[in-house]
């Protein structure tokens, strides 16, 4: 259990600096680039690249964020209008089929990093071999995995309530952190 | 197969998902059955593919940008200026918004960054005053339509190159529809205004407003940089954006020191959260896209549609049928790209001005924006307000009859885009 | 198009006994454009030679995602056939690049063609190159020359060049390329270039005169410099292991007519370039300076052009230049 929470801490810091220094380094890059060419007229040649570099790698890494933060966009209308029963069903059963879709994606997009690592591609500025960039996809997708299964198994434990998506019942929240301490896995 | 995949996208859709599975998933399916032979790693390109292109790092930086001046002092400084002025007056926030989105999302060129921009501190004000939250949002996803009918709109840059039209016509000709969108939605709020008797606040004085102008003036530093910037070709539209970072970094960490250096990463990253939950479903819609695309759907149904020898105003209304359509499940520059080409003959045997026919599109790129289910404008004011997808979309229906209508009023007057050139 | 995706029997069959082949064609360009004209004519004339027997859907650019979105796919066979410039495959097959160097080309672009049809460096060496990535180049044609346009000054010499704010793309030979000139080369997205070179903040671009027409890149620009200091080339390729397992009547049937439309694409790409050529001349609502170089003023970009080929050979080659000193002396031998 100690491990456990030691891990997921150690992810939940690592998510956190991906997204909080991938946005600041596109608005360093931006700015730099502009403020570059206007005062010196030079444009850094590797700037935009690094923006997208960035860009690519909050995306993907924000999965798994979101979904401890329940903040993925959802069409959660007919859902509202549910029953509480059926509403917890579908609480466990979306994040489990949500999760197998993920590792489902891991899986393709590990080989296709495979595959790109095999053609030896770079990007264009930075000549940096592109699977690097690549690699973001799958880890991204299967944290998310992770963390949707997480979601489900919180579901089956706590059986007063639901926590899904826009509910946004957060369970990294402060004030909850009794509910984190009782269903961790 | 367009069957199945809707079907999928729908199902999935509604039992709540999170959205970016019906948008990764259907692809997948559709490829499974009727492609077995294809490499669904294809899929996994495109997902990286739909959020490389450049202009699309403008809405991390907008949304940092606002979260910097929300948190801090400048966005209620700028909004009390402007409140000083207009909060005696009917309705008189609502067309602020509206012309604050109109002129900034004709700067920026970009409907999301729009959202962000400019809808995060006005929702607060609009919500504050009496605003409830569905037309708040509404009023802003769809006033930030206007982005791709005025210059420099990227909607009609990408037309240009497809059909070989001339770019600075179709900016002229953007014009007038888009001062007509302006002024429908304008007396829209007023007589919403009135009806749902949203409350007035007192005239403000004279020396009460020059207080107020006192205070604004660093932050009114904003549109002077951001359109002194791009109109003097200091910077691009997306640097535009980085600038207006620097800007508020500079006000409210140097300046009012309202907002501690250690503070940034934390905004930041909330920033990085509402991008990634944006971006995913920009990611499964180029997905999504690439399947439709290799099989050729648009094409299919476009010929099936057509016939022989349409007449002009049959091929403007098809036009607006299928880019509306279109529009709704696909990004709206996509859209362009993949559809013009489909029509563009047909038009032209019609005898249909090229640059009228880019406005006409244009048009129904830029109501896609904010037309569900899939509407970037809606997604980024979901993330961006952290409010359910259907709360978004629940006060556009006023907006998107009134889009339909000078859609249709488009169709018959050629005159509307044609006038100025 | 939708049901099936049997590639076209690509296992090779016995013969032409009523078999079908369905194919795709992709291409970097929209309908219209010289690239997406040359993959319809080729379905066309490919139709007809088989009696109706090869069907092939030409896809034009947008919906299959980027260029070299467009690549990988060919590679990995989702699409039989595609038009692609060596631009976008050169972090990949690096000696690709050798087609963005400047004034490496003679300075006739029917000359230039010639070249590229006869040319044992690029039809033999650079082909092995590619097929080591399931690539097969079957031709190498150009869209025409590539012209340089600017705002403020017209670049007639080096010298104008001095601090001169061209877009170019991020590769660091074209960077490289640039710098010669003692120009700022500016990477900039293509999306924003329209906006940036009427505000002015990059001043000038390259592209071909079809393109300079059709992206009313000339409606922002005060000059357009007749330089041809390159060609656009591109490639019509197949995917290796695909062709390889054609029966010998498609593959005879596929080389032949790639082989016809050299000279029909040459005068598509002269068609088009000179019709936009006397679009830009003549429209006086967004009057464009044409400039041509004289013999002099070519010689002096070449000087300064020559110790990128050093770059190319130390920094770009895998091969140590030898495909580009072979094409060296190709090029020495046709031009004489
Ligand atoms: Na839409
Ligand atoms: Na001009």
């Amino acid at each position: 259990m100690k491990l456990f929470k030691l891990i997921d801490n150690f992810i939940v810091k690592l998510e956190e600096f991906i997204l909080s220094y991938a946005v600041i380094i596109i608005a360093l890059m931006v700015v730099g680039k502009a403020l570059s060419r206007a005062i010196f007229s030079y444009t850094p040649p590797f700037a935009d690249e690094v923006s997208q570099i960035a860009i690519v790698v909050a995306t993907f890494m924000g999965i798994s964020y979101a979904a401890r933060k329940g903040r993925h966009i959802s069409m959660s209308a007919f859902y509202d209008l549910a029953p509480f029963k059926a509403r917890k069903v579908l609480s466990i059963l979306i994040p489990l089929v949500t999760s197998i879709v993920l590792f489902l994606l891991t899986y393709y997009s590990a080989l296709y990093v495979v595959n790109v690592y095999e053609d030896g591609t770079v990007t264009s500025a930075l000549q940096m071999p592109k699977y690097y960039l690549y690699l973001f996809i799958p880890i991204g997708f299967f944290l998310g995995g992770v963390q949707f299964l997480r979601n489900m198994w919180i579901n089956i434990k706590d059986r007063d309530a639901v926590y899904l998506g826009t509910d946004a019942k957060d369970y990294n929240d402060k004030e909850k952190e009794e509910i984190v301490e009782e269903t961790h896995l | 197969m367009v069957a199945t995949l809707l079907t999928i996208m729908v199902v999935l859709l509604l039992l709540n998902f999170p959205m970016m599975i019906p948008l990764m998933v259907a692809p997948l399916i559709v490829m499974f059955i009727y492609f077995p032979n294809l490499d669904p790693m294809i899929l996994m390109q495109q997902f990286s593919t739909g959020i490389e292109p450049y202009v699309l790092l403008a809405v991390p930086l907008f949304i940092f940008a606002a979260d910097i001046m929300t948190t801090g002092k400048t966005s209620n400084r700028l909004l009390d200026f402007i409140g000083s002025f207009i909060g005696h007056i009917r309705g008189g926030y609502a067309v602020t918004t509206a012309a604050a989105c109109t002129l900034f999302g004709a700067i920026s060129g970009s409907t999301q960054a729009t959202v962000v921009a400019i809808g995060k501190p006005m929702r607060e004000r609009l919500l504050k005053i009496g605003y409830k939250d569905p037309t708040a949002m509404a009023l802003i996803i769809n006033s930030s339509d206007v982005a791709l009918l005025v210059p420099p709109s990227i909607g009609m840059i990408i037309y240009g190159l497809v059909s070989g039209t001339s770019v600075g016509d179709l900016f002229i000709a953007g014009i007038i529809p888009g001062i007509i969108v302006f002024l429908s939605f304008a007396i829209y709020s007023i007589v919403y205004a009135k009806v749902a008797n949203i409350p007035l606040a007192n005239k403000a004085t004279w020396s009460e407003r020059w207080q107020l102008t006192r205070k604004a003036i660093l932050p009114l530093g904003f549109p002077v940089i951001i359109i002194g910037g791009i109109y003097t070709g200091l910077f691009s539209p997306t640097e535009a954006a980085g600038m207006s970072v620097l800007y508020a970094f500079v006000l409210e960490v140097l300046i009012y020191r309202s907002i501690h250096i250690k503070e940034l990463p934390k905004i930041a990253r909330s920033t990085g959260l509402v991008t990634s939950a944006v971006f995913v479903l920009v990611a499964g819609g180029q997905a999504f896209t690439w399947v439709i695309s290799f099989a050729r759907v648009p094409q299919m149904i476009s010929e099936a549609v057509l016939g022989a020898d349409p007449s002009a105003v049959y091929v403007l209304l098809m036009v607006t049928i299928f880019f509306f359509v279109g529009c709704m499940f696909v990004d709206p520059i996509v859209v362009i790209l993949v559809l013009t080409p489909i029509f563009y003959p047909a038009a032209m045997d019609a005898g249909i001005d090229p640059v009228h026919l880019g406005v006409v599109i244009t048009f129904q790129a830029a109501l896609g924006s904010a037309t569900p289910p899939f509407g970037v404008d809606i997604f980024t004011a979901s993330a961006v307000f952290n409010k359910p997808y259907l709360e978004v979309i629940k006060g556009t229906p006023p907006y998107i009859v009134m889009m339909v209508a000078i859609s249709i009023l488009l169709i018959f007057f050629e005159e509307l885009s044609l006038l100025l050139l | 198009a939708c049901g099936g995706d049997e590639g076209g029997s690509a296992d090779g069959g016995e013969g032409s006994s009523g078999e079908t082949y369905d194919w795709r064609f992709v291409t970097e360009e929209v309908d219209g454009q010289v690239q997406y004209e040359y993959a319809e004519e080729f379905a066309k004339r490919m139709n007809e030679k088989s009696d109706g027997a090869v069907n092939i859907d030409v896809y034009e650019f947008g919906g299959l995602g980027s260029e070299t979105d467009q690549v990988e796919q060919l590679q990995n066979g989702a699409v039989e056939l595609a038009v692609m410039s060596p631009g976008f495959t050169g972090n990949m097959v690096k000696e690709g690049q050798i087609f963005a160097l400047h004034f490496l080309f003679p300075d006739s672009v029917e000359k230039t063609q010639e070249i590229l049809n006869d040319s044992e460096a690029l039809n033999t060496d650079l082909r092995e190159r590619y097929e080591e990535f399931s690539i097969s180049p079957l031709s190498y044609w150009t869209e025409g020359a590539m012209q340089w346009t600017s705002s403020g000054t017209a670049l007639e010499e080096p010298a104008d060049f001095q601090n001169f704010k061209m877009r170019t793309q991020t590769s660091p030979l074209i960077l490289e390329s640039y710098r010669a000139y003692d120009a700022e080369p500016t990477p900039m997205s293509w999306s924003e270039l329209y906006t940036a070179l009427d505000r002015g903040t990059v001043e000038g671009q390259e592209n071909p005169i079809f393109f300079i027409g059709d992206a009313s890149f000339y409606e922002v620009q005060d000059y357009m410099t007749v330089s041809n200091h390159n060609n656009y080339v591109a490639m019509t390729t197949v995917n290796t292991e695909w062709y390889e397992g054609l029966n010998d009547e498609m593959k005879t049937m596929v080389d032949e007519t790639v082989q016809e439309m050299q000279q029909w694409v040459f005068d598509e790409q002269k068609a088009q370039n000179e019709e936009w050529l006397e679009t830009i001349r003549n429209d006086e609502e967004n009057p464009t300076e044409i400039v041509e170089l004289t013999e002099e003023q070519r010689q002096m970009f070449k000087d300064k052009a020559m110790p990128v080929r050093d770059f190319y050979r130390e920094n770009v080659s895998t091969v140590d230049g030898e495909i580009l000193d072979k094409l060296q002396e190709e090029i020495s031998a046709a031009t004489e």
